[in-house]
């Protein structure tokens, strides 16, 4: 059945974090061994983040002076990038990481000696990975770091983006998950296995009455690689990628072109997004 | 050094959607004259030059991070080492993703 294959294998996500631990609160089917709830402090996973999603996160609503993004509470973070500014100070060493998404300030208090040295040896221009702590400093965010070290093989960079996007995209899909149990008992009768009763949706695509399948084959058209094809796309080609049954790709179609959001092109197989550009 | 503005990951594919901008990319040093360009090889296999003086000895990849003046070519400001050896298919990869269905991630 379609709706709980995709449970399982957002659950499937959750257990397959490794060490570092993608068990966001949100996840009711937490393979994880910690108890997670959503309010757990102690044992806050740690989240690989570009400076961008950073600076885009909100405050969270409780006082605990913790940051949400994707609305997930975070509040350690992974990052890559670059150092500057680099300001070595009695107490601490601060300096700025720019991970070519944005910039963001950290700060690493040194009490030891074994701290100063991790950081002496770090010098301007050099790329870094960094552990450490979100926090809100009037206004503005910092890392309070504590753990940095030198990026010697630089497929380290490559790797920490695609986990931002993994994290990511697995946070999302978890939220959309966890509509699935509700949905499985209200009999909305449409035919996807989806239902987005709820707000989330709506919120993020301007896509009001239409189902899930709708929403993913109109997604998959307005991708560069759709728009950019003058003839459409097959959909024959949606059905593969989506890996959607051709039954609901065809109801998707007959729904989205009733709409006015896709066209058909060079025959009634192709298809393309009126918005697309 | 002036990083303050964001630099999108490109391959060569992507270079030409954002000429003009600033952007970061690995290239493979194919070769590179005295003169102030080093041809290298971007992560898409397609060529690509890139203007500028390299701070020092170049190693087999580099990732460059400048504005993109052209369809195949970028001016760098910034020139980092990344070794001898590096896996171009997953920073491929992240060039596609970032440009495509994650964009909000990174710029």
């Amino acid at each position: 059945m379609f709706s709980s294959s995709q449970f399982d294998s957002a659950a499937a996500f959750t257990g397959g974090g490794g060490g570092g631990g993608f068990n966001y609160s949100q996840s009711t089917q937490s393979t994880d061994p910690l108890p997670t709830s959503a309010k757990s402090r102690d044992t806050q996973p740690m989240v690989p983040v570009t400076v961008k999603q950073i600076i885009g996160a909100s405050q969270s609503t409780d006082d605990k002076s913790n940051f949400l993004i994707d609305d997930a509470l975070v509040s350690n973070v992974k990052l890559v990038g670059m150092a500057f500014d680099k300001a070595e100070r009695v107490t601490d060493v601060s300096f700025v990481i720019d991970d070519g998404t944005g910039h963001i300030g950290c700060n690493r208090w040194v009490n030891e000696a074994v701290d100063r040295k991790e950081v002496e040896g770090l010098s301007d221009g050099m790329f870094v990975r960094i552990h450490g702590h979100l926090k809100g400093f009037q206004g503005k965010k910092q890392v309070l770091v504590f753990a940095i070290r030198p990026v010697t093989d630089y497929n380290e960079i490559a790797n920490h983006f695609l986990e931002c996007i993994y994290a990511h995209s697995c946070n999302a899909r978890l939220q959309n998950g966890v509509s699935a149990p509700a949905s499985s008992s209200s009999t909305l009768g449409t035919p996807s296995g989806y239902q987005t009763a709820t707000s989330q949706f709506s919120q993020d695509y301007n896509l009001d009455g239409l189902n899930n399948i709708d929403k993913m084959v109109i997604e998959y058209l307005e991708r560069p690689s759709s728009t950019g094809q003058e003839k459409g796309v097959h959909r024959n080609e949606i059905a593969t990628q989506l890996k959607i049954p051709m039954e609901k790709i065809l109801e998707a179609i007959e729904s989205l072109e009733s709409e006015g959001m896709i066209y058909s092109t060079i025959d009634e197989y192709h298809y393309k997004s009126t918005s697309s550009g | 050094m002036d990083t303050s503005n964001p630099a999108v990951f490109v391959n060569a594919e992507l270079l030409r959607m954002h000429v003009g901008r600033r952007v970061r990319a690995v290239i493979q040093v194919l070769r590179s004259d005295g003169g102030g360009t080093v041809v290298g090889k971007s992560t898409d296999e397609q060529q690509l030059v890139i203007k500028g003086h390299p701070p020092g000895p170049l190693s087999t990849f580099v990732e460059v991070i400048g504005i993109a003046d052209s369809n195949q070519s970028i001016r760098a400001e910034i020139w980092t080492n990344f070794g001898d050896t590096l896996d171009t298919a997953s920073y491929n990869q992240v060039c596609q993703l970032a440009n495509g269905d994650y964009k909000h991630l990174f710029i």
